[in-house]
């Protein structure tokens, strides 16, 4: 009967339902004493399509994990959706990160484990852990994960064990394991950092159509100026932990950038030049 | 089906095209078969499987007995013979590293000449092969049964791994260095010092640590068979069936092996990090 | 030595140093030979003297008498399924050990540090004193035998894989935190795949170990062929032993090959 009541839940998420994101005075203190946020308050609007920018080490990637609770905020406020992150632990911290997609820098599948079960990983808040022991999956979670494969243009390979894949191909089964959380909002970090141009074009690509399609909130990290402007509409920039840019993503000048990093533009801070 | 109110965009109800699954059937037959053989080889022993059961109980039996209240009145003559075990290991240790290093950098490729090198290889291989207790069992019939000859035997015994050790080591550390004293004109036995045993030094100690914690466990064992030090003291007790002083022996075993591991863990990894860091120093 | 100290040629210090290193050794190795203390006599003579009475074994040892072979198959069959039912029963049980003892598949470290305290203390005890004492709780025979060996695996690959859980990449583990995944679910469905060829490559190395320790166990009553080989050398007959050891060798030889093989297969 547990089962059933997290079934309805799941399945009660309306499919449009995509979720804004709160932060209120914002900081987080590492054990270590590193100061990675400061009080960071901002406010993203359901649906939105935003760039975290900043240098490596600016907090980007701390703030992106502090939405999901992967990171707790030392001080402030996170709120997503009807959910507050802070200060939640175990099962009701799990069971708001089953509407939380997420995708990584390195990709972070298992690579000895195949593209389908992989895939379900995405499903593991919202079916009982007696059917994940016992690797018998139900066939809507069946369904979701090959569906949410095929949407990427991966489902030929749903039995390839990840370790087979291209970078790209790897990103796109990341997608897919976050798309069959059914999430209610998306977050990348530094997802096309480990990629070559073509690729990242695809994944960013990717990315747009799941916020444009399904109207999902996305959050991106990334440090590459021109796919920031192009793929997303607001732009919040980071520098030491603190909000220094907040606007517009297409308008965002090379003096903006510069401002944001703290140095003059280098080749590296675009793909294309990288290229 | 609730699952199926997703929001994916594209028409929910299309067939999908899902690739058939590989088929598993080798690796299933392979797991039936294993678990066939096990459960033939578990029925074949004189086991009556069905007691146990009553084992965990029985054990627990024992263990109390053993360490409710562990007798500390042999403690002195306990660790006099665990000082006695120590000292056969360590003699043992340094009896098997004084004869394995340089037969083992005779065994390496590129020492020793080619015939040598395979009668040594041959040689170490055979011991290995055979369990390090046998090799000093038959030596220890031989020898007489004194502590002495205890380590005489660990040091015997622990030569075909160590050999085996020493000569990889060598392999490996063989590149580019030897090269330079070579092209300087040196001789085979200029490069292997000047060149090989610098660049080996660090491991070939760390290997010998290594042999000395395995003969620690070693040399309780041939106490067991009557070399002395702990394992005989063990030995008798247990047959005397005093728990409580097996209870006592067994928590100085525990604890004088962790000790020396401890001891001699820390030691291998300060000279590897030496090692380490003076590559650094060297190569920047 | 940092490079600090490299910078400055500081020879003396490490003369000290080297000093200080050599008279410790000196001291440890000089302790260890002193009788009354409980070191060991280091009567050379006594063994020459045993020697010379030894002499006559070893040219025994020699001539094996491969008469005797037929009546070693039984306990070399108990050996060997000694071997396998200890390797199986320990394998079975220490994957969940093995997950507990491991940071990355169990983040709580209370139960961590149980687990691996358990398990170091079960492997400072040597596999034959394990044996012995067994054999005085449960009787002579096979089944102490095979406890021996199973506890005596477990504390092998739980320690080998546990430590190679922690060095290993497993950034797939925090996909599975972010997807809101229990650890129990995590470590079911990505760490174990993740992990099975460091498993089977220990569980393969274990049956190796146990081949050689199950033919030693039966010297302490253990079951095995062991028991016949100290029951041979009882009876001073040395033929009968040295056909023992060359049937042991081969079998260790043959199991290494064929776990060799299983091992390039697997991984």
């Amino acid at each position: 009967m547990h089962t059933d009541a997290r079934r309805v839940e799941a399945g009660d998420i309306p499919a449009s339902t995509s979720w804004p994101v709160e932060l209120k005075s914002v900081s987080v203190t590492y054990p270590n004493g590193t100061k990675a946020l400061q009080d960071v308050s901002l406010r993203i609007e359901p649906g939105e399509m935003v760039s975290i920018v900043g240098l490596s080490g600016s907090g980007k990637s701390t703030l992106i994990r502090t939405i999901n609770g992967l990171v707790q905020a030392t001080d402030g406020t996170v709120t997503v959706g009807p959910h507050e992150i802070t200060g939640l632990s175990g099962r009701r911290l799990r069971e708001a990160r089953g509407h939380i997609g997420m995708i990584f820098q390195g990709f972070n599948l298992a690579e000895r484990t195949d593209v389908f079960h992989n895939v379900l990983v995405g499903r593991f808040a919202h079916s009982s852990p007696f059917r994940t022991l016992l690797g018998l999956p139900t066939k809507a979670d069946r369904e979701l994960a090959l569906r949410a494969l095929d949407s990427v243009g991966m489902l030929e390979k749903v039995w390839a064990r990840a370790n087979a894949l291209s970078g790209g191909q790897k990103q796109r089964v990341a997608i897919a394991r976050a798309l069959t959380q059914q999430p209610s909002i998306m977050l990348a970090d530094e997802p096309v950092a480990s990629l070559d141009p073509p690729t990242a074009h695809g994944v960013m690509r990717d990315l747009r159509r799941i916020n444009g399609e399904r109207g999902l909130t996305v959050l991106i990290n990334i440090h590459l100026m021109d796919l920031a402007r192009q793929y997303t509409t607001r732009m919040i920039g980071l520098r030491d932990g603190a909000v220094v840019y907040d606007g517009p993503a297409g308008a965002a000048t090379d003096a903006d950038f510069e401002q944001i990093y703290g140095r003059p533009i280098q080749s590296d801070d675009t793909l294309d030049a990288r290229a | 089906m609730t699952g199926l109110q997703t929001p994916v965009k594209l028409p929910a109800q299309t067939e999908l095209q899902t690739p058939t699954k590989p088929s598993r059937l080798w690796s299933t037959v392979f797991a039936i078969a294993v678990g066939a053989v096990v459960l033939v080889a578990g029925a074949g022993l004189k086991i009556t499987w069905s007691d146990l059961p009553a084992m965990p109980g029985q054990i627990a039996h024992y263990l109390r007995l053993m360490f409710e209240a562990p007798n500390l009145e042999k403690l002195p003559r306990a660790l006099f013979e665990t000082w006695r075990s120590i000292s056969m290991a360590w003699l043992g240790a340094i009896m098997c590293v004084v004869v394995s290093i340089p037969l083992g950098m005779l065994a390496a490729n590129g020492v020793g000449p080619w015939w040598l090198r395979t009668a040594l290889r041959g040689v170490f291989a055979v011991i290995r092969a055979i369990p390090e207790v046998i090799i000093a069992l038959i030596l220890l019939t031989v020898t007489g049964l004194t502590p002495f000859t205890g380590a005489l035997a660990l040091g015997i015994a622990g030569i075909g791994t160590q050999g085996k050790w020493v000569y990889e080591t060598i392999e490996s550390v063989q590149e580019g260095a030897s090269e330079a004293v070579r092209a300087a004109g040196g001789n085979t036995a200029e490069v292997t010092r000047w060149a090989l045993w610098p660049a080996a030094a660090p491991t070939l100690m760390s290997f010998a640590l290594y042999r000395f914690e395995i003969n620690i466990r070693t040399s309780a064992v041939l106490g067991l068979v009557g070399a002395g030090g702990i394992g005989s003291m063990l030995s008798n007790y247990t047959n005397f069936r005093q728990w409580d002083t097996v209870g006592m022996l067994l928590i100085v075993v525990v604890i004088a092996t962790m000790l020396m591991d401890a001891v001699s863990g820390a030691i291998r990894r300060r000279i590897m990090e030496g090692a380490k860091v003076r590559d650094v120093a060297r190569s920047s | 030595m940092t490079t600090g100290e490299l910078a400055v040629p500081a020879r003396p210090t490490n003369r000290f140093r080297t000093a200080l290193i050599v008279a410790a050794f000196v001291a440890f190795t000089v302790a260890t030979c002193i009788p009354a203390i409980g070191g060991i006599d280091l009567d050379v003579g006594a063994i020459v003297r045993n020697w010379r009475n030894g002499a006559g074994k070893m040219l025994q040892l020699l001539q094996p008498n491969f008469a005797f072979l037929p009546r070693t198959w039984a306990p070399m069959l108990e050996t060997l399924q000694m071997a396998l039912v200890g390797a199986v029963a320990s394998a079975i049980v220490s994957v969940p050990i093995t997950l507990w003892a491991a940071s990355p598949t169990n983040p709580n470290s209370w139960t961590r540090i149980t687990v691996r305290t358990l398990v170091n203390i079960v492997r400072s005890v040597p596999d034959l004193v394990f044996a012995t004492v067994l054999v005085a709780m449960v009787g002579v025979g096979a089944l102490p035998g095979v406890l021996t060996l199973f506890l005596f695996n477990i504390g092998i690959v739980v320690k080998l894989v546990s430590e190679a859980i922690d060095s290993s990449d497993h950034g797939y583990m925090e996909a599975g935190h972010a997807a809101g995944g229990t650890q129990l679910q995590i470590n079911r469905v990505t760490a174990l795949p993740q992990t099975w060829p460091l498993f089977a490559n220990q569980w393969l190395y274990t049956l190796e170990l146990n081949v050689r320790i199950s033919a030693i166990l039966g010297i302490v009553g253990a079951g095995g062929i062991g028991r016949i080989l100290d029951e041979r050398r009882a009876f001073y007959a040395y033929g009968d032993v040295s056909v023992i050891i060359l049937e042991i060798l081969v079998v260790v030889i043959l199991i290494e090959i064929m776990s060799n093989l299983l091992r390039k297969r697997l991984v």
